[in-house]
């Protein structure tokens, strides 16, 4: 469904990310990884068509996104890593502009707005402003509104952020159902734990390159490593942490210079 | 000099120091600014603006001073200058005030960030007084640079003694900075109160509400009240109950009082002023304290979430989906953000201006009257400044970092937003505009007329419309902004000398129109003609148009510059 061709971006000659290749397919969750500046972002901005590549194509049912962006646009739902809402509008407006900007009928926006936030616990303050809400709220009303218009692709770049332990259960069974119905979904983390259940298979980026994309229990297998976070740590070679801690430690100590 | 000065800034505490930075640089909100916000030049240029009006001011001072030649006359004009000088630093301040409204209290963010450091709140309440006085100061000196010494010296030449020109200087100075102090401190003393006496929630509603209140009641006492200046006037039995109820002839009177020139049947205003200004200075004292005993512990001890009230859900319908989402974002934007709502205010001001000044003359004469190149103008005016107005507001952005959901479900050509914009500007500036004008127009004869003049409003509203969305292929509030790129003073002076002649030739073109039916439907093809050329220009320009949500190209931003 989804294929990432080649991919390559710079930032002013420093490239961010290096023939990235990928493919999502209908029904298949795909975890994404990678330590904070490994390219994952610029990916996902590519993905999303907000960033156009230097090079590489992203391929979606076998178009180029780049030809035909509306119908790209009108198939995908995306929760971003942060979220950043309109915060005056409460959260049943936003769903209301997040439904109308993408040409819904009026009735049935209300209908799925009104059950989506019923559903995530949030209908006691669907008439409040999003800039009370609290992050896992905030995050909540993400999710509605990129499920929202049925996508046939969900692009969710830390949706667990900041939700508690029940909504990240429901999340969790949210995203095994929408497999089972056919949609693609491309999901980035940290949370190696929750990858490591949920996801079909796991492309590990850092320094701008596919390092592994495989299922999870071949890459523990494949390495004779305990699980996904020790894969991890050996595929991108974490610096010593316990280290890296003690000397923050001893910088925190230092009285004068 | 300069090292004196900055000396005597160093004894101070560092917190209060870093803490009225800061809450100086708050009077603008930074994050609603681009990457290349320049807030000190941007409120630079609004310092410029005051100067060129305190220059400006002068000058007819000055020139309408010489050209009198009997010192009765002379006598006159100065007085009226004086309160006139007096009534525009009392509407600065005013607007002032609904610009930095809310910002002297502590807010929620303060409380939160401030609270679990360990800084004094009697340092917060200091370092707000302190911010909020020298923003004050600067409005006072810029506003007086010129006119505080012209006046001060014609009014000396008229007494003829050396002495005299230092007396009409300090007075005239002690007045100003009196009246001006006057009407921040009682703002502040009705909002401490309120905020004290309300619980927190209802008064951030209120609070609101209090705001534009007072921007109205600012500018209704300014374009409404008499000129009363002269000695007859203020003499004038019917007269001593206005007199009584406007501050701006309480500080008038202040003035002539500590220059010697006040008759002596007057001094009760003056005495007004001096009781006003010691209650307005005591009561912001009292409500400022309280406020931050109080405020800062109900702030913390509020609740995180409270279910909000389903309240009064209006559905209207624009026509489209698309154009309901981008119309109902535009006025959920403009309501609720209160920069925003704040800035829009200003060209209100303008319109208001206008239309209270109309009122006033329709009260003034009563019956029913005939069209008048005034009025014309008026109303030519009112919908300039609301449409241009407007435009200029939806180019400040709402949450850049929100934006990324309009980029991401823009499912519809550029043209169909851009039609929706164009919507959005007629609905919410124009047609406010033209209703104004239509009920001020309510008491013209013949009717006639009035509903010849009301199409070609219509239509002017239409080619202003077209005008602002030549090259504005944004979402409204989604852009960029930055304000170097638009010169305030440019644009403001501009607008004076461009389209105030403008309006004048095109109401006096439209008076004989509307007295001959051939010139008039000349005129309706005209302007007819000229709002589809545009409105067909703009259709054109926009098929082949990109929505752009930054002003800067995307390289310029992904590179921080370095390149530079």
């Amino acid at each position: 469904m989804l294929e990432v061709q080649q991919l390559y971006r710079s930032y002013r000659g420093i490239p961010a990310i290096e023939n990235v290749s990928f493919k999502v397919a209908a029904g298949e969750i795909v975890g994404f990884l990678g330590p904070n500046g490994a390219g994952k972002s610029t990916t996902v901005k590519i993905v999303t068509g907000m960033l156009r590549p230097n090079d590489g194509r992203v391929l979606f049912e076998g178009q180029d996104i780049a030809k035909d962006m509306v119908a790209f646009r009108a198939a995908f739902g995306y929760v971003p890593e942060e979220a950043h809402l309109y915060t005056y509008l409460s959260g049943l407006e936003y769903l209301q502009l997040v439904g109308r900007l993408r040409g819904m009928d009026e009735a049935l926006i209300e209908a799925k707005a009104t059950r989506l936030l019923k559903l995530l616990n949030l209908e006691s303050w669907q008439y409040s402003p999003i800039s009370s809400y609290s992050k896992g709220m905030r995050q909540r009303v993400l999710i509605a509104a990129a499920l929202l218009h049925d996508p046939k692709l969900l692009i969710f770049d830390e949706p667990l952020s900041g939700l508690d332990v029940v909504s990240g259960r429901l999340f969790k069974d949210l995203l095994e159902l929408l497999a089972a119905e056919g949609k693609a979904v491309l999901y980035i983390s940290h949370v190696l734990e929750v990858v490591e259940q949920v996801c079909d298979r796991v492309i590990v980026i850092a320094k701008g390159k596919v390092l592994a994309d495989s299922p999870p229990s071949d890459l523990v297998k494949l390495m004779s490593l305990p699980n996904l976070e020790s894969v991890f740590a050996q595929l991108v070679k974490q610096q010593d942490t316990r280290a890296v801690a003690q000397q923050m430690v001893e910088a925190m100590r230092i009285t004068h210079v | 000099m300069h090292n004196l000065i900055q000396k005597l800034i160093n004894r101070l505490p560092l917190d209060f120091r870093i803490l009225c930075r800061q809450f100086m640089l708050r009077v603008i909100d930074l994050e609603a600014l681009s990457i290349q916000a320049d807030v000190t030049g941007f409120l630079g240029q609004f310092a410029g603006v005051l100067i060129m009006l305190s220059l400006v001011h002068s000058l007819v001072t000055y020139v309408g001073f010489v050209s009198m030649g009997d010192p009765q006359a002379r006598l006159g004009f100065c007085l009226h200058m004086e309160h006139h000088l007096i009534a525009t630093m009392m509407l600065v301040v005013g607007l002032f005030t609904v610009l930095s409204w809310d910002a002297t209290f502590p807010d929620r963010r303060d409380v939160m960030v401030l609270s679990p450091l360990p800084v004094a709140p009697h340092t917060i309440l200091s370092a707000k007084v302190s911010a909020s006085a020298a923003v004050l100061g600067i409005a006072i000196l810029t506003l007086n640079c010129a006119s505080g010494f012209v006046v001060p010296f014609l009014v000396g030449v008229l007494h003829g003694t050396p002495w005299s020109f230092y007396q009409s200087l300090a007075a005239y100075w002690i007045a100003i900075v009196g009246a001006s102090a006057f009407l921040y401190c009682s703002v502040l003393t009705i909002q401490g109160f309120t905020a004290l006496l309300l619980p927190r929630r209802m008064f951030l509603r209120l609070s609101a509400i209090l705001q534009l209140a007072a921007f109205g009641l600012f500018l209704a006492v300014y374009f409404l009240e008499p000129t009363l200046s002269s000695p007859d006037a203020m003499a004038a039995p019917e007269n001593q109950g206005l007199l009584a109820c406007l501050p701006s002839y309480w500080f008038f009177a202040l003035f002539n009082q500590l220059n010697g020139t006040l008759p002596a049947g007057f001094t009760w205003l003056a005495v007004r002023a001096w009781i006003g200004f010691a209650i307005a200075i005591c009561g912001a004292a009292a409500s400022l304290l309280l406020c931050y005993v109080r405020t800062m512990k109900k702030t913390i001890e509020e609740p995180d979430l409270v279910p909000g009230a389903r309240g009064l859900h209006w559905m209207p319908w624009f026509g489209g989906s698309l154009k309901t989402a981008i119309a109902l974002f535009s006025i959920r934007s403009l309501t609720r953000s209160r920069q925003h709502r704040v800035a829009f205010s200003f060209y209100l001001a303008f319109v208001f201006g206008i239309a209270l000044s109309l009122l006033r003359d329709e009260l003034a004469s009563g019956a029913a009257s005939e069209i008048t190149v005034g009025f014309l103008i008026s109303t030519f005016m009112m919908m300039t400044f609301a449409v241009f107005g407007l435009r200029s507001v939806f180019a400040l952005p709402v949450s850049l970092t929100a934006n990324w959901v309009l980029r991401t479900t823009q499912l519809r050509s550029s043209e169909k937003y851009i039609a929706a914009t164009r919507g959005s500007l007629l609905l919410f500036a124009a047609m406010p505009a033209w209703l104004l004008s239509a009920g001020l127009a309510f008491h013209l004869r013949p009717a006639s007329q009035v509903a010849a003049h009301l199409a070609i409003l219509a239509l002017l509203g239409w080619i202003l419309a077209e005008l602002c969305l030549i090259g504005f292929y944004k979402v409204p509030f989604t852009c960029s902004y930055l304000p170097g790129k638009s010169n305030i003073q440019l644009v403001f002076w501009a607008f004076f000398i461009v389209c105030l002649p403008l309006a004048v030739w095109i109401a006096e073109i439209e008076l004989d129109a509307l007295h001959h039916a051939l010139k008039f439907a000349c005129m309706a093809a005209v302007f007819a003609a000229t709002a589809l050329g545009l409105f067909g220009f703009n259709g054109f320009r926009a098929r082949s148009a990109v929505l752009y949500f930054e002003e800067l190209p995307e390289e310029v931003i992904t590179t921080l510059k370095l390149s530079a």
